[in-house]
């Protein structure tokens, strides 16, 4: 039993109780006012004891005042290990009374064995008729103090040290040394000391204990720092060494723990946190808190005696979790109702809101950098795609010589230059307006009109340009086709594209010139073939006009002159003359190269006057020419020389073809008919036809049949005809022969 | 010899009006008689056979060309000369006009006087070979009225045999030989036997 000191008191206290209660209700019911209530607090030792700390605190949280009736909590600290004996005591007595005179305690509050002890003793003189209640008393210790008066009063602890080691050793299984420490001098250690023995009476043999008891705190930490395996420590702690120095237990537990090769456990629940493991513990705050209760009910008039006082402060295994994790103790281990103590709690279980927030924010980080990433990609990608587009654009622009361009067809007045926006700026940028008169003056003067009324067509209609024409920039001149559309969204703007054809346009030059050389060389080349009969066509007129001349010289050398026959002998010769000239115009016009002037045409007279070129050739071909003309035939547009060259070639070749046909036979039928909008001219000869595989070929350039042919004349033919809009077929005949038909448009009125 | 223009006819055939016009006219200036035909085919539908003259024939006609027709009055036995007039003769054209017996082949355009001496080369020398044609009748007639046996000797003189062969040929003596040989000298009237070759040669030929 600790403090036995009191004990010897105990018939004096029964008394002292009875005294009190006879009071308790007169004295102490004035005592509770309108004012403030005062609970004084008596600790048995210094203030900064950590059980002290913790019960004050506790008592300081629980203890409710309120508006009417607050309540005031004074501490007093009694600080035993440093100062006793009865001289102290009555002092401290005194000086309780002189300091509470005017703030009498309505209740008082003991933290400890020495301060229950000592307002015991002092209780009479001091605050007689205050009740008490205690806190950090042992059961034993209390009922070691019996009888009690009821006016004080308190929930015992419970140190139970035999079912507290037997816990300790439940934790160590294998367990082979137990030490314990106690201290030397004070009451508590001696008391400490005995309870440590008589605890560790009941160990098996399996199990050597050793008592380190009132050592000095060097060898004593020397002793544990040398511990070996399988060891556990238990001390109380003590507040004298063997040196005779002071600590609290507390301090001493700490010394011990953080020096000791084993587990230290021990009582308190103050030890927590110094590096001792833990063990069965009353816990001060929940103490504390009962007395708080106590105090409470008391503040509210309920006498002492009717309050209902739990049985004991209940002792539960407290565990340092960091000391167990450290022993290797398993969570297994611990008997179910353990309160465990500095669990570290894992990362997340600490910063689990912040680590959410910051794995969310790290992940929505992540996501935006990634989005960032890839719209940065994107936007690359696309930029590389837009450059390698416009590039292309540019490129291909540049190969096929386009550009865009804007035309400004309405009223405002627009500021583009041709000059500067045509050729081939290109589509990366837009380009400026141009005024429709610029661009109408620079272009070749012949495509003007042409020009102005397409894109006025293209406007009335709402339809497409599309038109060629020339681009004068100084000397140079230069085709282009412009293909263009209303802008949408201003009407008064045409806007397209404009390729450059120049070189297109050179070759189709090129090629049409080529096309007129190799026309007139087939066509002289035709002249050339026609040569005597062409000379016949000359010299027949010639003839005439030699005879008539000499005729009428030889008449004017007679006396009697006719001057009648004269006359008509001059008309004659002029007649004959007129022959010849046309008949030399005609094959002059034939022999020149193309005028490549469109004109009208009448084809009933081209085919007369061509039959009259090839009349002697027929005739010396003994080819019989029918003609089947229409009455009226539209006029066709065209070059009448290259018509007329078709004609002859079609009609020569008709000669030809009647040349292995007997002289009898030998019929050509030219015919002329309208059909529709076109002019039909067919040369029909009834030589022995065209062979079916040849039919196919006979346009073809360098086809022929004839031997010594070129191939060239039927392939001029189509191209001529082509040219003029037309067709040349040609087709065998149902009897016999072929007809080679040419249908040419009649000339748009 | 000088040809009387006014026993001669000219016929001039020609597919052109205006040639034929003019030609007539030129011709008529210098005293022919001229008669034209625009074909071939109308002169022969209207032509009085044996009529003298000469025929002005261009060779380039529709139908029947100057050529065809030179050749079909050939086979019917006609001799009229023929002075072809083409607008361009080329050579072939006119050697086979020639072969075939023209008198002369002119390019148009022709002189007057060009035509005129063609037109008289071409008749007097159809009046030369009339004569000649004559003779040759007569000649024809005498080798005729020779006997067979005079026949059989007067070959064998054209064939350059002499009086003893033809004997040993005929299986007479020469005497005989030599006094058929004399008949038939008298009877073709023939001074030498050159002369009697050449008149055999011309009866022959005709």
């Amino acid at each position: 039993m600790p403090h036995t000191h009191f004990t010897s008191r105990l018939t004096a206290r029964a008394w002292l109780r009875v005294a009190i209660a006879l009071f308790t209700v007169a004295v102490v019911v004035p005592a509770f006012g309108a004012e403030t209530r005062n609970v004084l607090v008596i600790f048995s030792d210094n203030r900064l004891l950590p059980a002290n700390l913790e019960a004050d605190q506790a008592l300081r949280d629980a203890i409710v005042g309120s508006e009417e009736r607050p309540v005031e909590l004074f501490a007093e600290f009694l600080d035993r290990s440093h100062f006793n004996g009865d001289a102290y005591e009555a002092t401290l007595a005194t000086y309780l009374r002189e300091k509470y005179a005017k703030r009498l305690p309505n209740v008082i509050v003991t933290g400890g064995t020495y301060a229950l002890a000592f307002i015991t003793r002092k209780r009479a003189v001091t605050f007689p008729d205050v009740p008490v209640v205690f806190l950090g008393i042992a059961v034993d210790e209390w009922q070691a103090m019996q009888p009690q008066p009821p006016e004080i009063l308190g929930v015992p602890m419970q140190f139970d040290y035999p079912t507290s080691v037997a816990a300790v050793l439940r934790l160590h299984p294998g367990t082979k040394h137990f030490v314990t420490v106690t201290g030397n001098s004070t009451a508590f250690d001696r008391e400490s000391e005995r309870e440590m023995r008589m605890a560790t009476v009941q160990f098996g043999p399996g199990i050597e204990v050793e008592h380190i008891e009132r050592l000095p705190t060097a060898d004593v930490l020397l002793r544990l720092k040398s511990l070996g395996p399988h060891t556990v420590v238990y001390t109380p702690g003590y507040f004298s060494d063997g040196d005779g120095r002071y600590f609290s237990p507390r301090e001493s537990a700490q010394l011990m723990a953080e020096a000791a090769a084993a587990p230290v456990y021990g009582p308190f629940s103050t030890f927590l946190g110094t590096g001792v493991v833990g063990g069965v513990m009353p816990s001060y705050s929940a103490m504390a808190q009962q007395g708080a209760d106590i105090v409470n009910e008391l503040l509210e008039g309920v006498p002492p005696a009717s309050i209902t006082l739990p049985s004991q402060t209940p002792a539960v295994m407290q565990i340092d979790w960091r000391q167990a994790r450290r022993w290797g103790i398993k969570e297994e281990q611990l008997p179910p109702d353990t309160i465990v103590h500095f669990r570290q709690p894992t990362f997340w279980e600490t910063y689990r809101n912040s680590a959410l927030i910051a794995l969310a924010v790290m992940l929505l980080q992540t996501g935006l950098i990634l989005a960032l990433l890839y719209e940065r990609r994107l936007q690359r990608r696309t930029a590389a795609a837009l450059e390698a587009s416009e590039q292309r654009t540019l490129l291909a622009a540049r190969t096929a010589r386009i550009s865009d361009w804007v035309w400004n067809v309405g009223g405002e007045r627009a500021n583009g230059d041709v000059a500067r926006e045509l050729p081939h700026t290109l589509l990366s940028q837009e380009p400026a307006a141009v005024d429709l008169a610029r661009v109408l003056e620079s272009a070749h003067p012949a495509d003007r009109e042409r020009l102005a009324r397409a894109v006025a067509q293209a406007v009335a209609d709402d339809g497409e340009l599309n038109v060629e024409y020339r681009l004068m920039q100084g000397e140079q001149v230069s085709w282009f086709a412009a293909r263009g559309r209303l802008d949408p969204e201003n009407r008064q703007r045409l806007r397209g594209v404009a390729t450059d054809i120049t070189q297109r346009k050179v070759a189709e030059l090129q090629a049409e010139q080529d096309r007129a050389a190799l026309g007139h060389m087939t066509r002289v080349s035709l002249l050339g073939q026609l040569s005597a009969s062409i000379a016949h066509q000359l010299n027949q007129p010639l003839a005439a006009i030699l005879g008539n001349a000499e005729a009428a010289q030889k008449m004017l050398q007679r006396a009697d002159v006719d001057l009648e026959e004269l006359r008509e002998i001059c008309n004659d010769i002029v007649t004959e003359d007129n022959r010849a000239a046309q008949v030399i115009r005609r094959l002059g016009a034939l022999y020149r190269r193309d005028e490549r002037e469109l004109r009208p045409v009448d084809i009933n007279e081209l085919i007369h006057e061509t039959l009259e070129l090839l009349h002697s050739d027929l005739v010396t071909r003994h080819v019989t020419v029918a003609t089947d003309v229409a009455a009226t035939l539209a006029p066709v547009e065209g070059e009448r020389v290259q018509l007329q060259q078709v004609f002859m070639n079609l009609i020569v070749n008709a000669a030809d073809a009647l040349a292995t046909v007997p002289e009898p036979d030998r019929a050509l039928t030219v015919r002329t008919q309208m059909n529709g909008d076109t002019v039909q001219i067919d040369v029909v000869d009834a030589g022995l036809g065209i062979a079916g595989d040849a039919l196919d070929r006979i346009f073809d350039m360098f086809w022929t049949s004839k031997t010594g042919g070129m191939g060239i004349g039927l392939a001029i033919c189509c191209t001529i005809v082509s040219a003029h809009g037309g067709t040349l077929t040609a087709a065998n005949n149902p009897a016999k022969g072929a007809t080679f038909r040419v249908s040419l448009p009649v000339r748009a009125a | 010899m000088s040809v009387d223009i006014n026993a001669y006819s000219i016929v001039v055939v020609d597919d052109d009006p205006a040639v034929t016009k003019a030609l007539s006219r030129l011709l008529s200036v210098n005293g022919w008689r001229v008669e034209t035909f625009a074909s071939a085919e109308a002169f022969l539908a209207a032509r009085e056979p044996d009529a003298a003259g000469c025929l002005v024939l261009d060779v380039n006609l529709p139908g029947l060309d100057g050529l065809a027709l030179q050749q079909r009055l050939r086979e019917s036995g006609e001799d009229l000369p023929i002075v072809f007039l083409t607008g361009h003769g080329d050579i072939p054209m006119s050697v086979r006009a020639m072969k075939a017996g023209a008198a002369d082949f002119l390019t148009k355009p022709v002189g007057g006087e060009a035509l005129d001496a063609a037109l008289r080369a071409a008749i007097e020398a159809h009046a030369s070979q009339q004569r000649h044609l004559g003779d040759t009748r007569t000649l024809r007639k005498r080798l005729e009225a020779l006997t067979p046996r005079e026949q059989e000797v007067l070959a064998e003189i054209v064939a350059g045999k002499l009086n003893k062969q033809i004997a040993f040929d005929l299986g007479i003596v020469e005497q005989t030989v030599k006094y058929h040989r004399a008949r038939i000298m008298e009877r073709m009237q023939a001074k030498s036997v050159a002369e009697l070759m050449h008149i055999v040669a011309r009866a022959q030929s005709a």
